[in-house]
């Protein structure tokens, strides 16, 4: 059986290659991508079955560019995307307010985050 | 660059020409108006920046034109002319806040001083704001880069260990799971100080409390007890609270407070050994609410209690089931004190230990 892939966008490497182990120990094929811009390349290219997205890269929200990018091209459109975020979303003290058309995302999950959850649900957005 | 320019509203013709003369000659854009109505929408479509007045006009009088015009164009400076007998009004427009006072009859040279003197004046004034701005700026910032840039490192740390752990896991023995394990402890330890500093400084910068709002402490205390409850569950604690009927609202912002009161009870579940009971209780009177948050704890010896709220401070010796920030009081203390409020302790050692955070009505 072919395996999924899954492209992971972050511009914390050391996030990258910590979270591409825990995918790969998972029983996935992995992709990475360093910033929003060959993130979106990327998409195109490997034609993923999952992307993770981090939410704050060189802007604060170029995570949510990212997505309405990749949500605006064919294969994006219905594509599985969790959105990572460190920001503490449910507290009204972070200076982040998400833009007011937040493209949509499947999950928004907490870094960090555990392995077995992770694995569990991205097991579930790939059903 | 643009030219300066400056307004000069005087009914006197003689004074507008003559003032118009001797400043075009020195280079600025020299406008000016017959009367307080003319000068008024002159100075909203020019926004000049300084404008002479003549105190005493037909008609809308030069008080008026001052309020108008500072509180319409920003940065303007104004200076007002006036006749020697009409000294102490003059006086009286410069608590309001008009730069200087020119009275009647003036040189040209006496002129070219003042607007000289008035424009230097704005200039500073504009530079004051502006380094004003920059450092709140800066000051609110750091706060994020902070926030960004002291978490992303633990965060990612924590996904190795949590990659090293998902993969090699199964190999490795139990002792060096148990190092990854402190690892682990240490970094969410860190993680903690980190927190509670920028709430601290979200006090200090006044981030905290920027709204406030008429609320009930029965929710939050509601809230927090909901919140920590499996906490206490987990430590073999029992839990209980009662709030007073009818008990009055207070002005502030709920997370707050919340915080507060997790910190506090919190506290309680760290001290008080298994089987022992944490309580909440209010009361209230004309003037103040009061939550009172008690354990059955190992209690803090008394020469302790002064310094509890203090930063990093620790009582030695004593029996902690884990080491906290040591900025958890100090943030509750500060955020009482935003408040008006007040945060008082009493302990004896091996009985209990009760907290009373006093809000003002």
């Amino acid at each position: 059986m072919e395996k999924n892939k899954i492209l992971l966008i972050d511009d914390d490497k050391d996030f990258l290659i910590a979270t591409k182990l825990i995918l790969e120990n998972g029983g996935y094929e992995v992709f990475l991508a360093e910033d929003g811009k060959s993130g979106v390349e990327m998409s195109k290219a490997v034609s993923p079955d999952l992307i993770i997205i981090d939410m704050m890269m060189e802007t604060w929200s170029e995570g949510f560019n990212v997505v309405s990018k990749i949500r605006t091209t064919e294969s994006g459109k219905k594509l599985p995307l969790i959105m990572l975020s460190a920001v503490d979303l449910q507290g009204p003290y972070n200076s982040f307010e998400p833009p007011e058309e937040m493209p949509t995302v499947d999950m928004v999950l907490h870094k960090p985050i555990k392995a077995a959850d992770l694995l569990k649900y991205v097991g579930q957005l790939l059903v | 660059m643009t030219k300066e320019s400056i307004l000069i509203i005087d009914d006197e013709e003689t004074i507008r020409d003559g003032c118009r003369q001797t400043l075009q000659k020195s280079g600025y854009d020299v406008f000016t108006a017959a009367g307080g109505s003319e000068g008024i929408k002159m100075a909203r479509e020019i926004k000049p920046f300084l404008v002479f007045v003549d105190l005493k006009m037909p008609g809308i009088s030069g008080t008026e034109v001052i309020d108008i015009l500072s509180n319409d164009i920003p940065d303007i400076v104004l200076v007002v002319i006036t006749g020697y007998a009409s000294i102490v009004s003059a006086v009286e427009s410069m608590k309001k806040g008009v730069y200087d006072y020119l009275p009647k009859p003036f040189t040209p040279d006496q002129l070219r001083a003042v607007t000289k003197r008035g424009l230097e004046h704005r200039n500073l004034k504009i530079e004051a704001r502006r380094l004003k701005e920059e450092k709140e700026s800066m000051e609110k910032n750091f706060i994020t880069f902070v926030s960004h840039e002291m978490r992303s490192p633990l965060v990612t740390i924590q996904q190795y260990i949590e990659a090293l752990r998902s993969v090699m896991g199964a190999q490795l023995s139990k002792d060096v799971l148990d190092i990854i394990e402190r690892c682990n402890k240490r970094i969410q330890n860190l993680q903690d100080l980190v927190e509670h500093w920028l709430d601290v400084s979200r006090i200090e910068n006044g981030t905290f409390l920027k709204d406030k709002k008429p609320i009930g402490l029965g929710s939050i205390i509601n809230k927090s007890v909901e919140e920590l409850g499996p906490l206490c569950e987990r430590r073999g604690l029992s839990i209980r609270y009662d709030v007073s009927d009818n008990l009055p609202d207070i002005m502030g912002d709920k997370e707050s407070i919340l915080r507060v009161f997790v910190n506090i009870i919190g506290n309680a579940t760290k001290y008080t050994p298994s089987g022992g009971e944490i309580s909440v209780s209010t009361e209230y009177d004309d003037y103040y609410v009061s939550v009172n948050v008690s354990d059955t704890g190992i209690g803090i010896p008394q020469e302790h209690l002064p310094f509890i709220f203090e930063s990093f401070y620790r009582v030695k010796g004593k029996q902690e089931r884990q080491k906290g920030s040591g900025l958890g009081l100090t943030f509750c203390k500060r955020i009482m004190d935003a408040y008006g409020g007040k945060i008082d302790v009493s302990s004896k050692e091996g009985k209990g230990t009760t907290f009373t955070l006093r809000f003002p009505r």
